[in-house]
């Protein structure tokens, strides 16, 4: 009886392993990067309806993040300002500028500014500011350097290991309370940082939740 | 076949005794419903319909095929944030605001503090300022809130239903002023709701003062003055009668549910169960004790000692007697006792009874207190005042308050001016008397007569479908109003939101009828609560009074009275003798306004709707309760089956263990034979009228009443009420509204499918509720721990079974189990503490739960397969002496358990050990939490859970509209953005597939850990102090039954409630550490008494199966003494 099967068929089931190896490390890397927040947000940079420039405010003219996202430290919500904020100022300054014209016409009719979010964690996930910013964690730690951008971009991945990268590691970023805004200070070193960070940790009793509780109901 | 019954022995000797039972198919011992317990989820919860699985694959095949195709584009969805374009004071977005409120109901208004998120109101809680309330509420004040956002209210005026601008409602009613302005109001009729609103009934009071020729009738179908109308023929004074349950340690109550439907029912909880609570058992002897003398099966009953079953026709003669014994043994008023005795007539009841209570009464003078349900007449109520004054309880259990006088004509005197032709034109506030007026008046007619009718109210209703106007109300969360609690403190009624549609208040209405320029509600509470203060500045005593929600010492006053005897005396003079008959020929029918809707005005409501009725268990229906020996009269009568399809489950289970096929049964017909309860469809009659309804047998009913709640079978309602039960008013006279005898019943041959869930989550007779008496709780304060399996194993803690109570929970000790645990580290350790003794089974948690928690319903088709979703649920046993009368093996005399049950949070979980994905896992605090963003909704936890309480999104509840669920999206969706308003934004609202129970309302420890951190920034201070976190079911109870704490904390309140000697866990035995907790209940039953009971009659069940064994004590901490026992 003549052979069904050449002889190169033997190699056949070597090949389907190699390839599938081949496949399977393929898609776990693609899944992997193209899958995360890493990729799928950490970059974003919509357009928004003013051009308003945090490197401007916050960054040369030096205004304090409260001054517009004035309930960060006692909400959950950093809440993002009203034209009525907004026109505080430019009531006096630029007043006939034509990049602030949304600004004006929602203050006059009181329809709200259709502001872009940028930076977003998923629905069930309930991330309060105002714990981090009253325990010494600073905004930088997860928006970056707002004051130096002149668009703002969605700067860190905010997926969940990097939430859980600080909460076990806290003294890695925690920093005296009077820093907490000042998005341009740094530790001196890596090492003083740490020395800094685990005192705080211990006097503060700083006990980040990483329990699913912490952040899911 | 040999196996087969020895199989039906055992189980037979095994169940024999007496024991808790959940139902009467239970207690039948039916096969089908053992096949039911052993299936784990009653049948249908956990089954696809109709559809095999190849079926589904097929069918579903092309969505497979195409769900890969939409991932592009969803990188970066643009969403937009809209922030205030000028910021609002006071607004924090993120953060709630609480404002203080009110909640109008009928003859009472309930201070309220309600939660708004962003000016939303979206929770309800009592105002802990008002003390005799101490921050409790009912499911009403609770479910109100859904009300607001109910997509079926009115949302603008009306005229032979064409819309009316709110300008045009103004000239309507400045026309009413006009005609008032020519006639001097002859002509004109009001019929109104009862308020207790001071500002209403000045502006009424103004109306009629001006018009003096208007009828101002009030009509309130469920509510009574009768204690009142009583109390002003007694001592001439207009006076209410306000207890003090607190002070009373004898308590006799005459068919007065005072525990959940008489006005000022939460003060009558708080009072009753402070004097049930007890620290140990040498306060045993210091609880309270409750006679009850009933007609139905209330939830009163289910907390007596002592109750004694009779028909509502006979209390009053029962009362005469009783009080003729009270005047005999206190040795006064002997020709009035003798005058008593002789109208008393024959009744069938146990002289000891009435002897033995009496004695127990007078040796408690001044502490004694003895209330008469409200729908009784005038004479009970009188009897009840004279009892009181006798045993010493004036000014001590009972104090009288003097109320303004009520000079409102009843609904009977309005209807005889309309069918005289008197009325031209009938103005309706509120109210809905078409549906509710008492069914001899017949009103539908009556109202025609007038001229022309003008109808205000919250909802189009059958009474606007017969009116020429409909004028839209608003809810009293979106308006100005005020009111008087039920001892007369002043509160405000101040709005949340601004009304949402084109209504009016009530004060607008009157304001407009008396032709004001400007019907402004705010100005006119104003200027009411200035008359009533004294302070300087009244701005700043008027905003203290909105911040604090009531006006210290405005409550009526405390007026001292005795009784004369010649005025009592004469009032008997002219009373009839007649015993009325109450027999199987002549029934009673006993008009109840149901435990869920109430008279129907909450008719609408989803969340009350779906809420089981406590005692029947029933949702979505009422049904036409009726004894054990009745239906066993009707079904030799009519040829009918009402205990239950016997043979046809005998029948399946015959196939079944003659080994045929589970496939071979017919699933159709043995799913929708039980847990929905198949009820006869039976008419009741009298004079002509007649209803049709379902009948339910409801042991502990008097034998020939028949029990018929109100509040369903409206005819034109919103989505949630339609075909909803049967209209019970046509029963109703317009005499002795509530009650009436002479009904004839007809049975038929036809079916009504029930939602019941009754059946469902049975517990097997187990030692899950532990009861026992003051007696031997005094003498044994440790018989907790004598009972259930646990007493009979090993201590579960091993070696560690002295650790402290903070201890245990921390390191979680291995103890017996071959397992190691992971020690809580976590800063505070939760815990809860229900005490089932206080617990009255009042249902206010189930509705709190929901509300705080984003709680869907499902619908009465899905309740009848096991989908509810309440994550706490209120459990009812019956249990039963066997010495007792029964019918078919089901006992008359019951006693009734409550025990709320939600998720216990086990520290050693079994959900836990079964997720494939670890959706559900312990936190270092001890919370046993879902993430539901990683559940796959295997149900596997469920399966596992020994106390059933997790529940699963079998259909996207939050997204379709009801029986629309399994067209998915192609079905109707809940209607507009309403519903979503009320959802509290701290929960996830769960989709379809995701499992969710009980979280300890997790949204609240974090929100307090949070703010209690963010107040103490640096300090290092992150404990958080005991009795800052309440939850939603600890908050709402009148009971005071929830203790919610921190268990590492020996000085919390949880703590101390937990080391309390009665403290036990619900199936304890699988070593899962509940961190619920449930104290004993006790009872406390007079020896004396011709019902006495050695051991509360469950007790005795537990006693008759596991009391008796033969074991070595040598095994377990329960044994030392285990002899003696």
């Amino acid at each position: 009886m003549a052979n069904i099967f050449p002889k190169w068929a033997n190699f056949v089931p070597i090949q389907i392993i190699v390839a599938l190896v081949f496949i399977l490390v393929a898609i776990t890397s693609i899944v992997t990067y193209y899958f995360t927040p890493k990729y799928t947000r950490a970059g974003y940079q919509p357009t928004q309806p003013v051009a308003f420039s945090h490197k401007l405010h916050a960054g040369q003219l030096g205004m304090d993040c409260r001054f517009c996202h004035n309930h960060v430290d006692e909400s959950g919500h950093a809440n993002i300002p009203a034209s009525s904020t907004c026109m505080s100022c430019h009531s006096i300054i630029k007043t006939d500028s034509p990049a602030l014209a949304p600004i004006r016409e929602s203050f006059e009719t009181g329809e709200p500014v259709p502001w872009v979010k940028v930076h977003l964690v998923p629905d069930y996930v309930y991330f309060n500011h105002s714990i981090h910013v009253n325990r010494g964690i600073s905004c930088v730690e997860c928006h970056g350097r707002v004051d130096d951008m002149e668009v703002v971009h969605h700067d860190k991945s905010l997926s969940m290991s990097f939430c859980l990268d600080c909460h076990n590691h806290p003294e890695e970023k925690i920093r005296p309370l009077d820093k907490v805004y000042d998005l341009a200070w740094k530790a001196e070193s890596k090492e003083a940082q740490m020395e800094m960070g685990t005192d705080l940790v211990h006097d503060w009793n700083v006990n980040p939740p990483i329990s699913c509780s912490g952040c899911h109901r | 076949m040999k196996f087969t019954n020895s199989d039906n022995k055992t189980n037979k000797t095994e169940m024999s005794g007496q024991r808790y039972w959940k139902s009467l198919d239970d207690l039948s011992e039916s096969p089908a419903f053992k096949d039911w317990l052993h299936r784990e989820f009653p049948q249908g919860a956990s089954e696809l319909n109709g559809v095999n699985r190849r079926q589904f694959m097929k069918v579903m095949a092309a969505s497979f095929g195409l769900a890969g195709l939409g991932l592009t584009g969803c990188r970066r969805p643009e969403a937009l944030i809209l922030p205030y374009a000028k910021q609002p004071e006071m607004v924090i977005p993120g953060v709630a605001s609480y404002y203080s409120t009110s909640m109008p109901s009928g003859s009472e208004n309930i201070p309220l503090i309600v939660e708004t998120q962003e000016t939303r109101p979206t929770k309800i809680e009592g105002n802990p300022s008002y003390k005799p309330y101490g921050g409790a509420t009912d499911i009403f004040a609770q479910a109100s809130v859904l009300d607001l956002y109910d997509p079926d209210r009115a949302k603008y005026s009306k005229r032979n239903g064409k819309k009316l601008s709110k300008s045009a409602v103004k000239d309507v009613l400045y026309g009413v002023h006009s005609e008032l302005e020519k006639s001097k109001g002859k002509g004109v009729a009001i019929l109104s709701e009862e308020t207790s609103s001071p500002t209403r009934q000045r502006l009424a009071a103004d109306l009629l003062k001006k018009y003096p020729e208007i009828t101002w009738a009030e009509y309130e179908p469920a509510g009574s003055r009768n204690p009142e109308i009583a109390a002003k023929k007694v001592f001439g004074k207009d006076l209410r009668p306000y207890y003090r349950f607190k002070n009373a340690s004898r308590i006799v109550s005459f068919d007065s549910d005072f525990l959940k439907n008489e006005a000022g029912d939460l003060g009558w909880i708080q009072g009753f169960s402070k004097g049930r609570s007890i620290k140990s058992g040498k306060d045993a002897h210091k609880m309270n004790r409750l006679y009850m003398v009933e007609a139905q099966m209330s939830i009163t009953g289910g907390m007596a000692d002592h109750r004694l079953r009779l028909a509502s026709a006979h209390i009053l003669p029962f009362m005469r007697l009783f009080a003729a014994e009270v005047l005999n043994q206190a040795g006064v008023m002997s020709s009035l006792a003798n005058q008593l005795k002789s109208l008393g007539g024959k009744l069938d009841v146990d002289q000891k009874w009435i002897i033995e209570c009496v004695k127990d009464l007078l040796a408690n003078k001044g502490k004694s207190l003895v209330v008469v349900g409200s729908q009784h007449d005038i004479e009970a109520q009188i009897l009840a005042i004279t009892i009181n004054e006798v045993i010493q309880s004036n000014g001590r259990t009972v104090d009288y308050l003097s109320i303004p006088e009520n000079k409102a004509k009843s609904i009977t005197e309005l209807a005889k001016s309309l069918n005289s032709n008197e009325v031209e034109t009938l103005i309706i506030m509120g109210g809905n008397p078409v549906y509710n007026a008492p069914g001899d008046l017949d009103w539908t007619s009556a109202q025609k007569k007038a001229g022309r009718v003008i109808r205000w109210a919250y909802s189009e209703d059958e009474t606007s479908e017969t009116s020429d106007f409909f004028l839209a109300s608003t809810h009293y969360l979106e308006s100005w109003s005020d009111g008087r609690t039920f001892d007369g403190t002043y509160v405000p009624v101040q709005p949340m939101i601004r009304p949402l549609f084109e209504g009016f208040s009530a004060i607008e209405v009157l304001n407009g009828m008396l032709g004001k320029d400007t019907i402004d509600a705010y100005s006119e509470v104003r200027s009411t609560f200035d008359s009533l203060t004294n302070a300087y500045d009244k701005d700043k005593a008027f905003n203290r009074f909105l911040a604090e929600g009531l006006l210290e010492r405005s409550g009526f006053d405390l007026v001292d009275v005795s009784i004369d005897e010649s005025v009592v005396s004469n009032i008997f003079k002219s009373s009839s003798k007649k015993t009325p008959v109450v027999d199987s020929n002549s029934l009673e029918a006993l008009l109840v306004p149901s435990l869920q809707l109430a008279d129907g005005r909450y008719n609408n409501n989803g969340w009350l709707m779906e809420c089981p009725d406590p005692i029947t268990k029933l949702t979505w229906d009422n049904a036409i309760l009726i004894s054990p020996r009745l239906a066993h009269e009707l079904e030799e009568k009519f040829n009918v089956s009402i205990f239950g399809p016997e043979t046809r489950m005998n029948d399946l289970d015959a196939n079944l263990i003659d080994g045929a096929s589970k496939f071979g049964l017919k699933p159709y017909e043995a799913e929708f034979d039980r847990g929905r309860e198949m009820a006869p469809v039976a008419t009741l009659e009298i004079d002509g009228r007649k209803i049709e309804g379902y009948l339910h047998v409801q042991p502990g009913l008097a034998n020939y009443t028949v029990v018929t709640p109100l509040g369903f079978g409206r005819k034109k309602t919103g989505r949630i009420g339609e075909d909803a039960g049967f209209d019970a008013y046509p029963l109703m006279n317009s005499e002795n509204r509530l009650f009436t005898t002479g009904i004839k019943i007809e049975v038929s041959e036809k079916r009504y499918k029930l939602a019941n869930t009754q059946e469902h989550w049975s517990m097997e007779g187990r030692a899950i509720i532990r009861e026992s008496n003051t007696d031997e709780y005094a003498k044994h304060p440790d018989f907790v721990d004598h009972m259930g399996m646990e007493s009979h194993s090993p201590p579960i803690y091993g070696a560690d079974q002295d650790m402290s109570l903070a201890e245990k929970a921390t390191k979680t000790p291995r103890g017996m189990s071959s397992y190691e645990f992971p020690d809580h580290e976590g800063v505070h350790q939760w815990g809860m503490s229900i005490d089932l003794n206080t617990c009255t089974g009042c249902n206010a948690c189930v509705i709190a739960c929901q509300s705080e928690n984003n709680i869907p319903i499902v619908g009465k088709f899905e309740v009848a397969r096991g989908r509810e979703m309440h994550w706490i649920r209120m459990d009812r046993y019956y249990s039963s002496d066997d010495s007792g009368s029964n019918v078919n093996g089901i006992p008359e005399d019951v006693q009734v358990s409550f025990q709320p049950m939600a998720c216990a949070q086990c520290e050693t979980a079994p959900c836990e050990q079964v997720c494939p994905v670890n959706a559900t896992v312990h936190d270092d605090e001890g919370l046993n939490v879902m993430a539901y963003n990683r559940c796959v909704g295997t149900r596997y936890c469920a399966n596992n859970c020994p106390y059933k309480v997790r529940r699963f999104n079998f259909y996207d509840w939050n997204k379709r509209a009801i029986d629309n669920y399994n067209e998915g999206p192609l079905g109707e969706d809940l209607t507009g953005d309403l519903p979503s308003m009320q959802r509290n934004p701290d929960v996830t609202v769960r989709m379809r597939g995701v499992m969710e129970k009980c979280t300890y309302c997790l949204q609240r420890i974090q929100e307090s850990k949070i703010h209690h951190k963010n107040k103490n920034g640096s300090t290092g201070d992150v404990k958080v102090p005991d009795g800052t976190i309440k939850t939603a079911c600890q908050q709402v109870c009148a009971a005071d039954a929830i203790v919610f704490g921190d268990i590492s904390d020996p000085e919390s309140e949880v703590s101390k409630m937990k080391e309390l000697d009665r403290d036990y866990s619900v199936l304890g035995y699988l070593n899962i550490r509940p961190r619920t907790t449930y104290l004993a209940k006790i009872r406390n039953p007079n020896k004396n008494m011709p019902n006495y009971y050695k051991q509360p009659y469950g007790r005795q069940d537990y006693d008759n199966r596991y009391g008796h064994g033969d074991h070595g004590d040598d095994h377990g901490k329960g044994h030392k003494d285990h002899a003696h026992h």
